[in-house]
């Protein structure tokens, strides 16, 4: 009973320095990032490999995930679209749901999952076994020569990436509507086209954009401060998902009151 | 019949795309279904480790609450926000968005949505943990002591992540429902009373929701701990072990859900 | 003891391709060779952890390369391994030492007790029972690891890599407790390593691995006197020759 009340505040704030340490930490690195933001000091083949790998790599992953969103997505509606006989709408409901919320937030999850953590995976890999020491006893900055490539990556493929993801989301809403409601794609189209506004894309592409320096913050910054060999990388990988999974559900929460 | 097209729209594409990927995909299935029948001739023929289980329930379910409950405040807020805004604007009237909101909650979002994250920080930490005993070979070592990976390590976490997950998923989902009721009441003003109405949850809603949150549960641990037995390599290996086991539960979720869905759709609805 | 017959294995490439040796009861054989020669898998075939291609493996009379699950757990319990990554587990010393006990033998928490506290005095680290393996130093790890593979007194014990990363003074006390072990349990030893000088101070017969062939199999001497060009330059450390 005793230990028990005495470990609590200590775990508590244990906690609170760890979160404190890795909030500073990724900020250190983000000011580090922006100082050397500019496109002379830029390794043009270190960004086209990550470009290639995180970008191009993940559409197969990321068109699997959108179409089975957007048949998910009609089919929990199914019966209330019936109930309410409002099969007009359910195309811009599909829409306006995928374009908005869904789509930004599924593909930054699976995203996260697949570059955010293998990005940590290589970085931590390279910490524990000294190449990034070593990029430095050659005088190269491992910033601007490692993570600026990276983090610009990861952004810009997010966005990309998302748009990808809505378009194919909406036709495997259109696809399942027709199948399973008898809504034609026509019918569907007309009713997103009508009521859509470009704020809507606008504000998912916002969206995915935040979810991306979510990402590419907390991926890089725990790769870099992996330590203790083959366990501590499985531990920073750990760490940075949850981290970057946490970021994006309080970036999207955030945004999604004052995108209104 | 919605699975037949989009699943063979899914097939074609891959086809097409890359063949050796498609059967990588099936060798894999077929080695993910292998190792389940084997965690589960182990569940109940296995030799049961003193204090395993309850150590994994810990790890799994009372380390992962708090990140788990926090992630779906933010989840049921939105989700309320966003669909108050969308009713908003086909009918001014909002006493339907809790019976509707409860409705999709008990059904899905609590589950589903919910698991995405669960198999973020449960599935890495199994592969992590797994997939670095695989390299420092303490996995042969317990093969030498005749104990097998499966009964000693995977058991004890398939059983923690299905009760655990499902517990988990059950709170986290309650808190969503809170939030949701929060945003509903200070954003548009919606009667708490007017908002607590269950008169569109089923019992077979509650049961697809339930049927979801075990089945989620069960994918998680199998698909990560088959990741984490099959890193090969050094620390590269288990950074990949990770990401893989991180990728492939999500996407596991999401094919789950949708067959679950579907099916109960057409059987249930 | 050991007798294997023409085994082969492949990954992505042969590693071992037609390799028989045998291991006479009671002695302590070193396997050596340059890196990626196939020691580690054979070793690993030999505790039926990897199954080979082709060919045959017996440990004491029995092929293990057929035997069910069950039977290699059973065929196990003969043999102790020395991990070259140590495998400790995320436990105390004391239980990572009793570990084998515990799973392969049918002892009371008592007997089990004392004879973890007689492994942790024969390896030097009484008082160390309570410690978790993170807290040690490598060569005190290892030491854990040789308490773990012979408390159950297996009449063959394998050793992969032993002193890799030690400094020598700590190197010559391994293999000064591998020797008095092999002598007092009458064990049969099987020692990778690649510290060949250090290694054929304690071994009785040695055989050498090269791109996945035994190129040498014999008595320690005749290693040392050995006119095959790799075995000479391998054992004597030379820079000329063909390797």
């Amino acid at each position: 009973m005793t230990t028990q009340a005495r470990s609590l505040p200590h775990r508590i704030g244990a906690t609170v320095l760890s979160v404190a340490e890795q909030l500073g930490g990724t900020s250190i690195l983000a000011t580090q990032i922006l100082a050397r933001l500019s496109p002379r000091s830029l390794d043009r083949h270190e960004l086209f490999r990550n470009l290639n790998k995180m970008g191009v790599r993940s559409v197969p992953m990321i068109a699997a995930t959108a179409a089975f969103t957007g048949a998910i997505m009609v089919i929990q509606a199914a019966p209330l679209v019936e109930q309410f006989n409002a099969t007009g709408f359910i195309g811009w409901g599909a829409t306006f749901t995928t374009v908005r919320e869904l789509g930004p937030l599924l593909i930054a999850l699976m995203f996260n999952g697949r570059v955010g953590a293998n990005n940590t995976a290589e970085l931590g890999t390279m910490v524990v076994t000294d190449q990034v020491d070593a990029l430095r006893a050659l005088a190269i900055d491992p910033i601007s020569y490692l993570i600026v490539p990276r983090v610009i990556s990861i952004i810009s493929m997010m966005v990309l990436l998302t748009v990808i993801g809505d378009l194919i989301a909406i036709l495997g809403a259109m696809g399942t509507g027709w199948a399973l409601l008898g809504v034609h794609p026509r019918v569907f189209i007309q009713s997103s086209v009508e009521m859509l506004t470009v704020w809507d894309f606008a504000v998912g592409l916002i969206k995915s954009g935040l979810f991306g320096i979510m990402i590419a913050m907390s991926s890089c910054y725990f790769g870099l401060a992996t330590r203790g060999g083959a366990p501590g990388v499985g531990r920073a990988v750990n760490a940075s998902v949850v981290a970057s999974a946490a970021g994006v559900f309080i970036a999207d929460y955030l945004s999604t009151f004052i995108l209104d | 019949m919605a699975t037949a097209t989009t699943a063979e729209e899914h097939a074609d594409d891959l086809d097409i795309v890359a063949p050796s990927a498609l059967r990588a995909a099936i060798l894999d299935l077929r080695d993910l279904w292998g190792m389940f029948l084997r965690t589960l001739y182990y569940v109940f023929r296995g030799r049961r480790e003193p204090g395993a289980i309850a150590e994994q329930m810990h790890a799994i379910g009372n380390r992962s609450l708090p990140f788990m409950c926090v992630t779906m405040a933010f989840i049921g807020a939105i989700i309320c926000f966003q669909s108050a805004l969308q009713s908003q604007r086909l009918i001014p009237d909002l006493t339907m968005l809790g019976a509707t909101y409860t409705q999709l909650l008990v059904r899905d979002i609590a589950a589903s949505v919910g698991a995405m994250p669960f198999a973020t920080r449960v599935g890495a930490g199994i592969a992590a943990e797994i997939g670095s005993m695989v390299v420092t070979e303490q996995v042969d070592a317990l093969r030498m002591c005749a104990a097998d990976p499966v009964d000693y390590l995977v058991v004890p976490r398939f059983i923690a992540s299905v009760v655990m997950g499902t517990v988990v998923l059950l709170i986290s989902g309650f808190v969503a429902y809170l939030s949701g009721m929060l945003v509903a009441n200070v954003v548009f003003d919606v009667n708490v009373h007017t908002f607590i109405n269950f008169s569109m949850v089923g019992l077979a809603d509650l049961a697809v929701g339930l049927f979801k949150c075990v089945t989620y549960g069960a994918a998680i641990a199998i698909v990560s701990a088959h990741r984490g037995l099959t890193t090969f390599g050094g620390s590269e290996g288990v950074g990949w072990a990770t990401t893989q086991a991180v990728v492939g539960s999500c996407f596991a979720i999401i094919v789950l859900n949708l067959v679950i869905s579907s099916v109960a759709y057409i059987v249930l609805f | 003891m050991i007798e294997v017959v023409d085994v082969r294995k492949r990954f992505a490439r042969p590693v071992l391709s037609g390799v028989s040796l045998r291991v006479p009861k009671g002695c302590i054989y070193a396997l050596i060779g340059p890196g990626a020669a196939g020691k580690s898998v054979l070793f690993k075939i030999l505790a039926g952890l990897i199954a080979p291609d082709r060919g045959e493996v017996l440990i004491d009379g029995d092929e293990i390369t057929t035997m069910t699950p069950l039977e290699l757990a059973e065929a196990r319990r003969k043999i102790g391994m020395l991990f070259q990554n140590y495998a400790l587990f995320e436990m105390s010393v004391a239980d990572n030492i009793a570990f084998p006990l515990r799973r392969l033998f049918d002892l009371s928490e008592e007997e089990i007790s004392e004879r973890v506290e007689e492994r942790l005095a024969r390896v030097a680290l009484s008082g160390y029972g309570h410690r978790f393996p993170q807290g040690l130093s490598g060569g005190q790890k290892k030491r854990v690891g040789v308490a773990r593979a012979t408390i159950a007194r297996p009449p063959l014990v394998l050793y992969d890599e032993p002193t890799a990363g030690l400094d020598p003074v700590t190197s010559q006390k391994i293999y000064d407790l591998i020797q008095d072990e092999q002598q007092k349990n009458k064990s049969t030893c099987v020692v990778i390593s690649s510290d060949v000088t250090g290694v054929l101070t304690i071994a009785d017969r040695v055989g050498m691995l090269h791109r996945g062939k035994l190129i040498f199999d014999g008595a320690t001497r005749e290693a040392q006197e050995s006119d095959i060009p790799e075995v000479r330059q391998f054992v004597h450390g030379l820079t000329e020759g063909p390797l």
